[in-house]
């Protein structure tokens, strides 16, 4: 511990800095746009500095959350709902990447989005995006948790479809949130049940509290929880929504796509890693099965896409299924260290693929090639950040996905070896990316949007320093495992669940990830680079096989067409609608109808002739007699 | 203070109504002074109100009509409690709104504006009234001058739209009265303070009977379904204010309604069909959203949606504990205020382009920056975002009713995610894609009335949704008189 302890008003200022930059963008700065950029960069790089001191702070705690009393928001009865920072080991890693990240993302935005027409606009949704993401890992209370949860949906809608003049961003912009929306659903039933239960949102006590309650109720909330971080962050069967969010600029897709948004949901399924121990261990086994199904469904598709940015998107989807796999198995250390040492190098393969479409002014591997020697800075920090997500020995990847590999080697030998079958898939589609786009000849990209189209060069030095940046952390983040991360994030939860022994490896995890990680490289080079067996042979032997993949095993197709178009739209709303107009509306249009029907009847018996009157009263007279008659006398005495 | 407040907008109505034909051009600027003068009363109201006393405040009572000999008297008495205190400030505020976004009005403007005053009268003395006759005496004037302004100043089949509600309301209506005479005859007195304190046991007819035949006023007010019809078609044809008038207050007068007199007045039978209310709102929440998905028009849309919204208002109600009848009233409050903001935004797009097909529209953010961006703000508030108001009403209601009504309280937030659909979907077709030729020509919002409307509502949107203790107190003052009655079985 450098520094004292941080007094809890800097760390409101680490959530602050950003939402000062977003208002003053929007109220004043936006006339000026160039300023925006500077700004937001200032004030996050404020809130870096800062988070850097609450680290510290945090480290000298061991993890254990610091006293941060909380404010009350409203109360209305019985709730009470407060606003709070809960700083722990946790928290200070998470405040530590987010700013961390968006920092070296704001840089080279300036590069990237140089001369757009949006600029004021991206760089007010980017501070704002930087605030709720900042709330959702400080908050003290799962309400406050929620509220920026939704916060991070709403600015990811926003900054996907930033280039809203394109239909696709649009449709895509408007998928993520709905997608994402409909795993809130039961996240947000699972947060009222869970208040209605014990009364409190407050996450410390809520994981206190988790072994009083009874095993449905618990299950029920860890589930709701699972439903909530499947949607963030791109889990079977709700990930097909990451994909299309590449539609957003690059560096969003690096900030929200890949190191942040999508990561909070490993985060809130960490946050809740005591209630989860505690519930029925059904729950953690469907949780690690999900996780290490997504890792290897959305690898094998990382595979076969053409699309650099897809198959860095396919890749956030397996990682992040590795992650989730982790929790489910028990290990929560494992998990936070490669959503830790993930960010950062994988922000760092999205700004690369930047870097690429800067120069060729595509996405498509197809339309690359030979870009290694007009642009070596993009070509190395891509390799190192290949090599770090493949996890070679000893990039900070091959640090965490190991740990990772030997709680599965431990607890269950099956999803041990998907674990693996996804490492060496990992190294195969990241090694196929870059023999695509960086060997071989250049196939002559795209021409521009404007402009004249030149040679491909470097990108400005905006965008290749935060590349050279970043290489840093993904070199190097690894070795924070042998200063004891493992113990300090543990300091987050409860003391009877802190297993963490220091770093350690079983010789078979590590000769079995190695393999894989190699074999997967060699695979890479064999097809893409010496070209026997050639890919498009390849193709055409297992064309069935691919043609599915390449498809995306038609999951889009089903949820969008079979769900939303047939079942929500077409049929049963149309249905609906139909019968809201004809039946339901009808029957009031019917009632008027008859009634004017029955008027019309009725004036006709109002006929004004004295005849008419007078034998309607004699039947009247005719009938009550007879009901006397029938009925007897009873009738009357009633 | 009340009898001000209430009066104020008849009194400008009066005032706009006899000036001289060559002046009727200085009509609008005559209802924005007395729809200001009265905004500015009811913040006194709201601000002044005192919520740790007991009981209804700014009390005014004078005996009306003394009926010695049948045991009864009619009488002029307001007041306001937690829950009138924020009706009245909305309905100060959106009235203000609606006189603003009017401001283009043309055809008899004289006429337009005194109509426009004297239905803020009516509503306010809906919810100012403290004795059921003159409850209902306003409840009826309500309906004059919105029949008028829509049969006169509407779209589309005004006539039938604007016959339709009128109709519906004056059925629902007679079956209050008819509930309204039986209570008071049962009890002695129309006295709503007293009649909540010694509600009545027993009346000519059972008093569920009663009980459905005032919630049928009610509930057609909301509306929900399947008594909802009236609305989505009194919405598109009448015109922009009329519709931010209907969607922001006069639906919350069934709510009120229903907190005011149906659950304090007749607890025990409120409770007994309380299953039947929460079914009911289920079904009015999913229903509305997914018929809402459906439409073509854009004003429909937001009509549907309102049905929808309304729902959940009925569904706080149904568990009928502090937290849920909180979250009732919080969700009248914010959804006049969101879905008022909505009509607005919808009555600006609709001048500009003279249609409300969607699927006409395409990319108009590009011409109206300004106008797409706030009709995101208010879709993203009506699709329950924290940090806008929606989002505490709701949270509130799902809290309060969660243990009472579980499947209707999943039910309703499976809605929230289809509100998302329906909103995002709307915004995507309306607003984004390329910009057409067809809507080249097309400005944003700059005039200062224009501004000034959306600004307001965007301002308490956003100040609720970040700072609800503004509300909440008030609100929880109201309630726990209502809650403290109904909920003791």
């Amino acid at each position: 511990m450098l520094l004292p302890a941080i007094p809890e008003a800097a760390v409101w200022a680490i959530y602050l800095a950003p939402i000062a930059s977003f208002v003053a963008i929007t109220a004043w700065v936006r006339r000026s746009a160039l300023w925006s950029g500077q700004l937001t960069i200032f004030a996050i790089a404020l809130a870096w500095a800062l988070s850097l001191w609450a680290l510290d702070t945090s480290i000298g705690l061991d993890g254990e959350p610091s006293d941060f009393a909380p404010h009350l928001w409203f109360s209305l009865f019985d709730l009470h709902v407060e606003l709070g920072i809960r700083l722990d080991g946790l928290s200070a890693v998470m405040i530590f990447v987010v700013t961390s990240v968006s920092l070296v993302v704001q840089i080279y935005s300036t590069g990237y989005m140089h001369g757009d027409g949006g600029y004021a606009r991206y760089f007010a949704f980017m501070s704002l995006f930087t605030a709720a993401m900042l709330g959702l890992v400080m908050s003290s209370s799962l309400l406050q948790l929620f509220v920026h949860w939704e916060l991070v949906g709403l600015t990811s809608y926003l900054l996907v479809g930033f280039w809203f003049h394109r239909p696709s961003a649009a449709a895509a912009a408007k998928k993520a949130f709905i997608v994402t929306r409909f795993g809130d659903f039961a996240f947000l039933v699972a947060l009222v049940m869970i208040w209605v239960k014990t009364g409190t949102f407050d996450i410390g006590e809520l994981n206190e509290l988790a072994h009083g309650l009874s095993p449905a109720v618990l299950a029920g909330f860890t589930l709701g929880l699972l439903s909530g971080a499947a949607g963030k962050s791109a889990q079977f069967p709700l990930h097909f929504w990451l994909p299309d969010a590449m539609e957003g600029p690059t560096p969003v897709s690096s900030l929200i796509h890949s190191a942040t948004m999508v990561a909070a949901g490993v985060y809130l399924l960490a946050r809740f890693f005591p209630a989860i121990e505690a519930a029925p261990s059904e729950v953690s086994t469907t949780i690690a099965y999900i996780g290490a199904f997504t890792a290897i469904f959305a690898a094998s598709m990382g595979v076969v896409m053409t699309d650099i940015k897809r198959v860095l998107a396919y890749s956030t989807i397996s990682q992040l299924g590795y992650m989730v796999m982790a929790i489910g198995l028990g290990g929560y250390v494992a998990a936070v260290f490669h959503l830790f040492t993930h960010a950062f190098f994988k922000s760092l393969l999205f700004q690369g693929s930047g870097s690429v479409n800067h120069a060729t002014h595509t996405f498509d591997m197809r339309r690359m090639g030979g870009l290694r020697t007009v642009m070596p800075i993009t070509f190395w920090t891509f390799v190192i950040g290949s090599l770090s997500l493949a996890g070679v020995v000893p990039l900070a990847g091959f640090w965490s996905k190991d740990e990772i590999l030997l709680d599965a080697w431990k607890h269950n030998r099956l999803l041990f070896g998907v674990g693996v079958a996804t490492a060496g898939l990992t190294a195969l589609y990241m090694f196929r990316a870059i023999f695509l786009t960086f060997f071989g000849e250049y196939r002559g990209g795209e021409p521009p949007e404007h402009g004249h189209s030149g040679p491909p060069h470097e990108s400005p030095s905006s965008m290749w320093a935060p590349l050279v940046i970043l290489s840093v952390p993904a070199l190097t983040f690894g070795f924070w495992a042998f200063a004891d991360f493992g113990g300090f994030v543990e300091g987050a939860i409860d003391p009877s669940l802190r297993h963490f022994e220091g770093v350690k490896t079983e010789s078979v995890v590590l000769v079995a990830s190695l393999a894989a990680a190699f074999g997967g490289i060699g695979l890479a080079a064999a097809i893409y680079y010496y070209g026997t067996p050639a890919a498009d042979l390849l193709r055409s032997r297992f064309r069935p096989l691919h043609a599915l993949v390449a498809r995306k095993y038609f999951v889009d197709e089903v949820a969008e067409g079979a769900v939303v178009r047939y079942a929500l739209h077409r049929g049963g709303g149309r249905l609906l609608s139909l019968f809201d107009t004809y039946l339901v509306d009808g029957v009031v249009n019917g009632v008027g109808r008859g009634m004017r029907r029955l008027g019309d009847g009725l004036r006709r018996v109002e006929t004004g002739q004295l005849q008419a009157y007078t034998s309607l009263y004699f039947l009247g007279l005719v009938i009550a007699v007879l009901a006397l008659l029938v009925f007897g006398s009873d009738l009357l005495e009633r | 203070m009340l009898t001000v407040f209430l009066f104020l907008p008849a009194a400008g109505a009066l005032m706009v109504a006899l000036l001289p034909r060559e002046r009727s051009h200085e009509a609008k600027w005559v209802a924005l002074a007395f729809s200001a003068l009265a905004f500015l009363t009811s913040i006194a109201v709201f601000l002044r109100f005192d919520r740790d006393a007991v009981g209804y405040q700014f009390v005014d009572r004078f005996e009306w009509i003394r009926a010695g000999t049948a045991g009864f008297s009619i009488q002029y008495v307001v007041g306001v409690d937690g829950l009138s205190a924020a009706l009245v400030l909305l309905l100060g505020l959106l009235t203000v709104v609606s006189v603003l976004i009017s401001w283009n009005i043309e055809a008899r403007t004289k006429e337009y504006f005194a109509y426009l005053l004297l239905l803020e009268t009516a509503v306010a003395g809906v919810f100012v009234s403290l004795d059921l006759i003159q409850f209902f005496l306003f409840w009826e004037l309500e309906l004059v001058p919105m029949y008028l302004l829509i049969s006169i100043w509407g779209s589309g089949r005004k006539e039938y739209s604007a016959m339709k509600f009128l109709l519906y309301t004056l059925a629902g209506s007679a079956f209050m009265l008819v509930g309204f005479l039986m209570l008071g005859f049962a009890a002695g007195t129309f006295d709503i303070a007293a009649l909540t304190a010694q509600p009545p046991t027993e009346a000519l007819v059972p008093l569920s009977l009663i009980f459905w035949a005032i919630m049928l006023a009610f509930l057609v007010k909301l509306p929900v379904f399947p008594v909802h019809t009236w609305l989505p078609d009194a919405h598109t044809d009448a015109p922009t204010a009329v519709s931010v008038m209907l969607a922001g207050v006069l639906l919350k007068m069934g709510g009120y309604g229903i907190l005011r007199i149906a659950l304090p007045i007749l607890p025990n039978e409120a409770r007994d069909f309380r299953v039947a209310l929460a079914a009911l709102a289920a079904v009015s929440v999913i229903y509305g959203a997914i018929v809402t998905l459906q439409q073509k028009d854009l004003k429909r849309l937001i009509a549907y949606s309102s049905v929808s919204h309304m729902g959940y208002v009925l569904l706080g109600v149904s568990a009928m504990g502090a937290l849920g009848l909180s979250g009732a009233a919080l969700q009248m409050f914010t959804h006049g205020a969101i879905t008022g903001l909505l009509f607005v935004m919808v009555g600006l797009v609709y001048d500009r382009t003279h249609t409300r097909e969607i699927s006409e529209m395409s990319g108009l953010i590009h011409r109206m920056p300004l106008i797409g961006t706030v009709m995101l703000v208010a879709g993203l508030a009506s699709l329950g975002l924290p940090g806008m108001a929606g989002f505490v009403a709701e949270l509130t209601t799902f809290l309060g009713t969660l243990e009472a009504h579980p499947a209707a309280t999943i039910a309703g937030i499976f809605g929230v995610v289809l509100s998302a659909g329906y909103i995002l979907w709307m915004v995507e077709r309306v607003f984004h894609g390329p910009p057409t030729e067809r809507w080249a020509g097309l400005t944003d919002a700059t005039a200062w009335w224009e501004r000034t409307a959306m600004a307001a509502l965007v301002l308490v949107i956003l100040a609720v949704g970040i700072y609800p203790a503004l509300l909440t107190e008030t609100i929880a003052a109201g309630v726990a008189p209502i809650a403290q009655i109904v909920g003791a079985a």
